[in-house]
């Protein structure tokens, strides 16, 4: 690379600020990283500022010199020392003068030590910026980039604020940061590429000061708004900001493009990439700041710039702080009174805390406390509890958590979020803050429901079209997709190849078809898993003969819950044999009579039948379905565990039914218990097995535990599959603390759903104001599923499957219903009557619920062997 | 998992004799084994890792904690069928040990026995032999079989057992943490302490689980008998001269009387129990080995209070419930479930020490806040209730710690305090509720004299 070969810069050259954090400084291939940036920028015409932390380690082993004992002193500065010796040995400089005089003048520092001294301290710690700019400066240099070194603390300059203590202004100053052309000019007569400090400024009395947690994000800012620079990019070890945290949500999408205000809000309420301080000096001058990936430079990242014209209103990240308490003071008609409240939070200031969120009604304010060692490891709640007592009657409520939601315009998308709301309705709600500047809306709520609430809020507000990562002008990859494996790839649906047929049987429409290789694939890999003794598949997703045969061929067996599906298997000689399960709900007691009949065994989940029917279950096995007190799933109606629910005998009614069963002669076999449908999360089960398994201690004669199904079938883009592997080892983990209980599965949905499709013909297209509405002969009582549950079905015209998608149509059924939609908002390719369209992934609950609503004829069906 | 027994099981409600057929110790593993009438064997094996060879010397007194031993497990067995009479096959013991597993096998399965509608009263009988036998008795009087001042921990995963490690650390005095069984969660919490670790390995026979499936007896049995026996042999063989248990003042309670018997769920944690086994083996094994409890003079409150002091290191790794026990997992639920009585208690207890953001962080929620959970909290005032299942404290400590609470303006809104302030604490005695009185030490127990500085540590905490 040879970057002086370019023609020398105009003197107005556009200025670009790099910022490098202490990982991207801390070798010498991370400095190749740096100069190649740096010099591309340059051979693009820029005039490059380059602005680093120290290396990474560096300021907290400064800090840790200024902290220790005297006689540790030295040893703490050899080392520190030696890390820069040892870099800039692997970098091969051969001047490194810079360098030791910022080495030597620390070591000037540490023998006039005055450690007491906040000043003292600052000049101490902004060595290791001092010291990293420096080798960097000769690196860059050196391989043929001549970069100069200028000192960060001529140019930032910390302003005088008035109530900050002796302690902010030296360690977290703030610098006025307005464009100064003047500097601006000043330096491009000095060079074409610079290389600066972050951290450090100096003060009015040109001492060092330093700028506080995120200085040098800060730093970069400042420096691009004293510019006017064309953009800030921040690198760092991710490609940008995430509509939820990855860690939590793997599923999050990277933010492509943000306004300031929305990028503070999401800094702020959790997100690490980016320190919130940064963003107010780049509003301010209007430069865009841009988060880029060291490690994939080619990333687009996340920029932040003024807010851009024609962007419909979505909700951008949802984040959660954890440990919160909020302190809730209730009395009557006090509030009104002159400074009552003024009196109240004087009783905060007195005992050092400082309030956050507040919710305030006639009779009552909450306010919220940030976590803190002082909050948990002193008396100052008692103390302060105590104090407020005396005008108010006081509750601290704790552990809290506050979810926040993101996105400009939130008052406009509140109609979408009742799905949202609703999940957080189940739970308590301490407190919601919605804040003027219409950014943001947090709701407060107690700790233990955070649990796995994320994904499922971030899954339930791209459901409810709220978070818009259909617009990819805003949301890119998935952090999954980026930098775990791209796992949320799925393989291309069996019906691409399948389609010339698929036309064909077309013909009649509307049609299921199940393509059985498929299913046979489905009950072969959960047949793989070791920990799964036994597989049972609930034939209420589909009770279609040819699945039949085929599942009892891969040796499942089948859970039944009525006599008509127990007949069903019977009538079928390749199934009648297969191990069967008979787990009916508030069904009639001749049910029970024709099951124990046919030999199968029962599942009881009531006290009822071992009250009034003893003598039909003396001296059988039974297995006992409990409820755990809890449901999961994707919608209401799929939950079936928690009070709400009617299944499942509860766990207060538990010692009754042992005692119960005792007399009446009964054992039980097996514990079960199923939670809900449409569960991604792998963690799920052998949580349910544990708490099963505890409770199959008390009992004795049970040897196997049942987890029902609820395998969730991913159906959003974006969504992940089920982790078999990951499940298989959390179930084998669990199984070895309980050896002796064998671990049954009911899956229905996970078996079937894939493996189904539903084709139907287009009947009619209307246009309705901005709406184009597309008819075909499949409604709502063909599939139900959609309207019942809210369930997203993809979406197809299979006549016309490469032409491009051009029109955004609500995809609806012949039903005299105003819920008979299929699908809302699908872009499709333009779309005559007679295509056929196919509705993917209605294998499971779709023909077995389908009705003769309006007295139109059931769907029919095909089978692919 | 199906053993294939050489004979057909039959329900063991059904025989007319528990065997306790031989046991036996080689390299480092001890066989116990047990049978129904003429039943197929049942063999439990208690793993001892890295044992030491066992020298000639410290032989009799082995022999005599692992006959011992072979007697306490069987209770396990001898509860799925609760024959009429009991063999000892190994040779009828003394009088004195007799009489001590008479006591075992009666009061450590009272919670068992009322829970199955039982009566032990009359049907428990060790046979026993007149003259003192050689084998039951090691005849040791010399100090020189034991190293001197080394102490075993028996860990928990919960806060009892950690006061007693807490204390002997800042006492000085030099201990190893010891469990019986895999728990992971025991082994994270008995890795914090920092003190050496050993963990004995045991496995019940899985035809136990056979007879259990055929309808054997099952419930509750005194485990900690068991482990107590276990920890005897494993200081002989260690060469440890002290067994430090964590078994306070309130685990000698009844929980309740049940038809004239009085009915204690942790009867083996009790004062009654420890005073035996502590002579009987002083006279059967080896004079200078102690088994005491540490927190015996201590109430519940006493030693909760002592943990807020002293456990912060323990706090996000700690559980004393049992639920979840076999489970570990990074979230507070995943080790409480908040749900048992032990749950209640503890945090009940902890509430008046810890700083409430503190205690709350620890459970992850507010039980105390729960109104759902008032009749939990009500078992354990013994309010509407008896004293439920549970190694939890007495009814007058949890009324004196929410009594405590009621006058805390941190927590007095709290749904459940609110209910004790208001609906419970008027028909009490107030003289009564008073939090300091259960701080003060009581003089019955038998902690050596060499371990008071540790005894003291706990009151000073």
């Amino acid at each position: 690379m040879n970057a002086s070969a370019s023609a020398p810069l105009a003197p107005d050259a556009p200025w670009v600020v790099l910022k490098f954090g202490g990982t991207s400084v801390a070798t010498v291939e991370r400095w190749r990283t740096i100069l190649q940036l740096a010099a591309a920028r340059r051979a693009e015409g820029a005039r490059v500022l380059v602005v680093v932390s120290a290396l990474s380690g560096i300021t907290d082993a400064l800090k840790a010199l200024c902290a220790c004992a005297p006689i540790e002193r030295a040893d703490a500065l050899a080392k520190i020392i030696e890390r820069h010796r040892a870099l800039a040995a692997q970098m091969q400089l051969a001047h490194t003068a810079e360098m030791d005089r910022w080495l030597a003048s620390l070591q000037a520092l540490v023998v006039a030590a005055a450690p007491e001294q906040l000043r003292w301290q600052a000049t101490v710690q902004a060595h290791g910026e001092l010291l990293s700019s420096s080798l960097g400066a000769a690196f860059m240099a050196a391989n043929g980039l001549p970069t100069t070194w200028i000192d960060a603390r001529e140019a930032l300059l910390a302003r005088e604020v008035p109530f900050l203590n002796e302690r902010a202004r030296v360690l977290s100053a703030q610098v006025q940061a307005e464009p100064d052309p003047a500097l601006a000019s000043a330096l491009a007569a000095r060079g074409e590429v610079f290389i600066s400090q972050g951290f450090i400024a100096r003060d009015g009395d040109g001492q060092t000061v330093l700028l506080g947690r995120g200085g040098s994000d800060t730093s970069a800012a400042y420096f691009g708004a004293l510019l006017r620079a064309s953009r800030v990019e921040i690198w760092t070890d991710v490609a940008g900001m995430f509509t939820a945290d990855p860690r939590q949500v793997p599923g999050a999408r990277l933010l492509q493009r943000l306004d300031y205000d929305e990028a503070q809000e999401i800094a702020t309420t959790g997100a690490k990439v980016l320190h919130a301080r940064c963003l107010s000096p780049c509003r301010r001058a209007r430069v865009p700041l841009w988060v880029k990936d060291t490690q994939h430079p080619d990333l687009d990242g996340t920029v932040v710039a003024p807010q851009p014209t024609e962007v419909a209103p979505s909700i951008k990240a949802i984040s959660s702080r954890r440990g919160i308490t909020l302190v809730s003071m209730e009395t009557s008609g006090m509030w009104q009174q002159v400074g009552f409240l003024a009196d109240v939070f004087a009783l905060f200031k007195q005992h050092g805390l400082s309030v956050d969120l507040i919710g305030s009604a006639e009779t009552n304010v909450t306010v919220s406390l940030d976590p803190s060692e002082n909050l948990l490891d002193s008396d100052v709640v008692a103390a302060l509890a105590a104090d407020l007592a005396k005008v108010c009657r006081v509750k601290v409520i704790a552990p809290c958590a506050a979810v926040t939601l993101v996105g400009r315009g939130m008052r406009s998308m509140l109609h979408r979020l009742s799905g949202v709301l609703a999940e957080f309705g189940r739970e308590r709600v301490h407190l919601i803050s919605q804040s003027s500047n219409n950014l943001n809306l947090t709701f407060v709520v107690d700790e233990a429901m955070l649990d796995g609430l994320l994904p499922r809020l971030h899954e339930l507000l791209i459901r409810a079209g709220a978070l818009r990562t259909d617009d990819v002008a805003l949301f890119g990859p998935s952090w999954q997709a980026l930098y775990g494996g791209g796992a949320e790839l799925k393989q291309v649906p069996w019906w691409h190849a399948q389609r010339a047929r698929l036309l064909e049987v077309a013909q009649a429409t509307p049609r299921y078809v199940y393509h059985l290789p498929t299913i046979r694939e489905r009950a072969r890999a959960l047949r793989a898993l070791t920990s799964v003794d036994r597989v049972y598949y609930a034939l209420k997703a589909n009770p279609h003969p040819a699945i039949l045969r085929a599942l009892a061929e891969e040796g499942i067996g089948f859970e039944c819950v009525s006599p008509g599906e127990l007949a069903a298997v019977d009538a079928l000689a390749e199934a009648r044999e297969s191990p069967r399960l008979f787990t009916p709900n508030f069904a009639p007691r001749g049910d029970y009579a024709d099951a124990l009949r046919r030999g199968v065994m029962l599942t009881l989940d009531s006290l009822h039948p071992l009250q009034h029917w003893p003598e039909l279950f003396a001296g059988h096995e039974i297995m006992l379905r409990v409820d755990l007190g809890r449901g999961l799933g994707h919608h209401d109606k799929v939950r079936t565990g928690g009070a709400a629910s009617k299944f499942g005998l509860p766990l207060d009614q538990f010692d009754e039914f042992l005692t119960l069963a005792r007399e009446r002669g009964l054992r039980i076999a097996g514990l079960h218990a199923h939670l809900g449908s449409g569960i991604l999360d792998a963690a799920h089960w052998p949580l349910v097995f544990g708490q099963l398994a505890s409770l199959a201690d008390r009992i004795g004669s049970v040897r196997c535990l049942d987890l029902g199904g609820g395998l969730g079938v991913p159906s959003h883009p974006g969504e992940s599959e089920l982790d078999l592997a990951a499940l298989d080892t959390a179930l084998a983990e669990v199984k070895r603390a309980y050896p002796q209980y064998g671990l049954w599965l009911e899956p229905g949905r996970w078996l079937v759903a894939d493996a189904g499709v539903l084709l139907a013909r287009v009947t009619q297209t209307k246009r309705k104001g901005a709406l184009n509405y597309l008819g075909c002969d499949a409604g709502m009582h063909a599939l139900i599923r959609p309207a019942l549950y809210d369930a997203w079905h993809h979406i197809v015209n299979l006549s016309r499957l490469d032409d491009a998608a051009t029109t955004l149509y609500q995809v609806v059924g012949p039903i005299c219903e105003s819920g008979d939609v299929l699908g809302a908002d699908r872009r499709l390719p333009e779309s005559v009557e007679g295509d056929v369209l196919l509705i993917a992934q209605a294998g499971a609950y779709g023909e077995s619920m389908a009705s003769h609503y309006n007295l139109r004829p059931l769907a029919e069906s095909s089978v692919i062997e | 998992m199906n053993a294939s027994p050489d004979k057909p099981l039959v329900d063991p409600r059904k025989a007319q004799a528990f065997r306790c057929v031989r046991c036996s110790y080689a390299e480092g593993v001890a066989e116990l084994v047990y049978a129904f009438d003429n039943g197929p064997e049942l063999i439990e094996r208690v793993r001892f890792p890295d044992a030491p060879a066992l020298t000639e010397a410290r032989k009799p007194a082995f022999d005599a904690a692992l006959r011992m031993l072979h007697l306490f497990a069987g209770v396990s067995y001898f509860k799925a069928g609760v024959p009429a009479r009991i063999e000892v096959e190994t040779g009828a013991p003394d009088a004195a040990t007799a009489d001590l597993l008479d006591a075992l096998y009666l009061h450590g399965l009272a919670e068992f026995a009322y829970r199955n509608g039982l009566d032990l009263r009359g049907k428990i009988a060790f046979p026993r032999r007149s003259a003192p036998a050689r084998e039951w008795n090691s005849g040791s009087r010399a100090g020189a079989l034991l190293q001197r001042h080394r102490a075993l921990v028996p860990i928990g995963g919960g806060k009892d057992s950690l006061v007693v490690a807490e204390a002997l650390k800042s006492a000085g005095i030099a201990a190893t943490a010891i469990w019986v069984g895999a728990s992971p969660l025991i082994a994270s919490v008995a890795a914090r302490t920092g003190l050496p670790m050993l963990n004995i390995g045991r496995e019940l026979s899985p035809l136990l689980f056979e007879y259990n499936r055929i309808g054997a007896w099952n419930g509750h049995i005194p485990v900690t008998a068991i482990n107590s026996a276990i920890l005897a042999c494993a200081a002989i063989l260690y060469r440890y001269d002290a067994i430090a248990f964590a078994n306070e003042r309130s685990a000698s309670a009844a929980t309740l009387e049940y038809e004239g018997q009085q009915v204690n769920h942790q009867w083996s944690k009790g004062w009654a129990f420890e005073k035996l086994f502590a002579d009987w083996l002083h006279s059967h094994v080896a004079a200078d080995l102690d088994y005491f409890s540490l927190l015996r003079p201590y109430s519940e409150l006493a030693v909760t209070r002592a943990f807020a002091k002293s456990g912060a290191a323990y706090f996000d790794a700690f559980s004393s419930c049992n639920r979840n026990f076999r489970i570990l997992g990074p979230k507070p639920a995943d080790r409480w479930c908040g749900q048992c009585p032990k749950c209640h208690f503890v945090f009940l207890a902890l509430a008046p020490f810890l700083p409430k953001p503190r205690l709350l962080q620890i459970f992850g929620r507010n039980l105390l806040d729960d109104e759902a959970l008032a009749p939990g909290f009500d078992a354990l005032i013994e309010y509407h209730d008896h004293k439920p299942f549970e190694c939890v404290g007495e009814a007058s400590e949890a009324r004196a710690a929410f009594a405590e609470l009621a006058a805390r303006p941190e927590w007095r809104e709290d749904a459940l305090v609110a209910r004790f302030r208001e609906e419970i604490a008027p028909r009490l005695d107030a003289s009564v509720l008073t939090l300091q009185p259960w701080l003060l030490p009581s003089t019955e127990h038998g902690v050596p004299e060499r371990f008071a500085g540790a005894l003291d540590a706990i009151r000073r905490a």
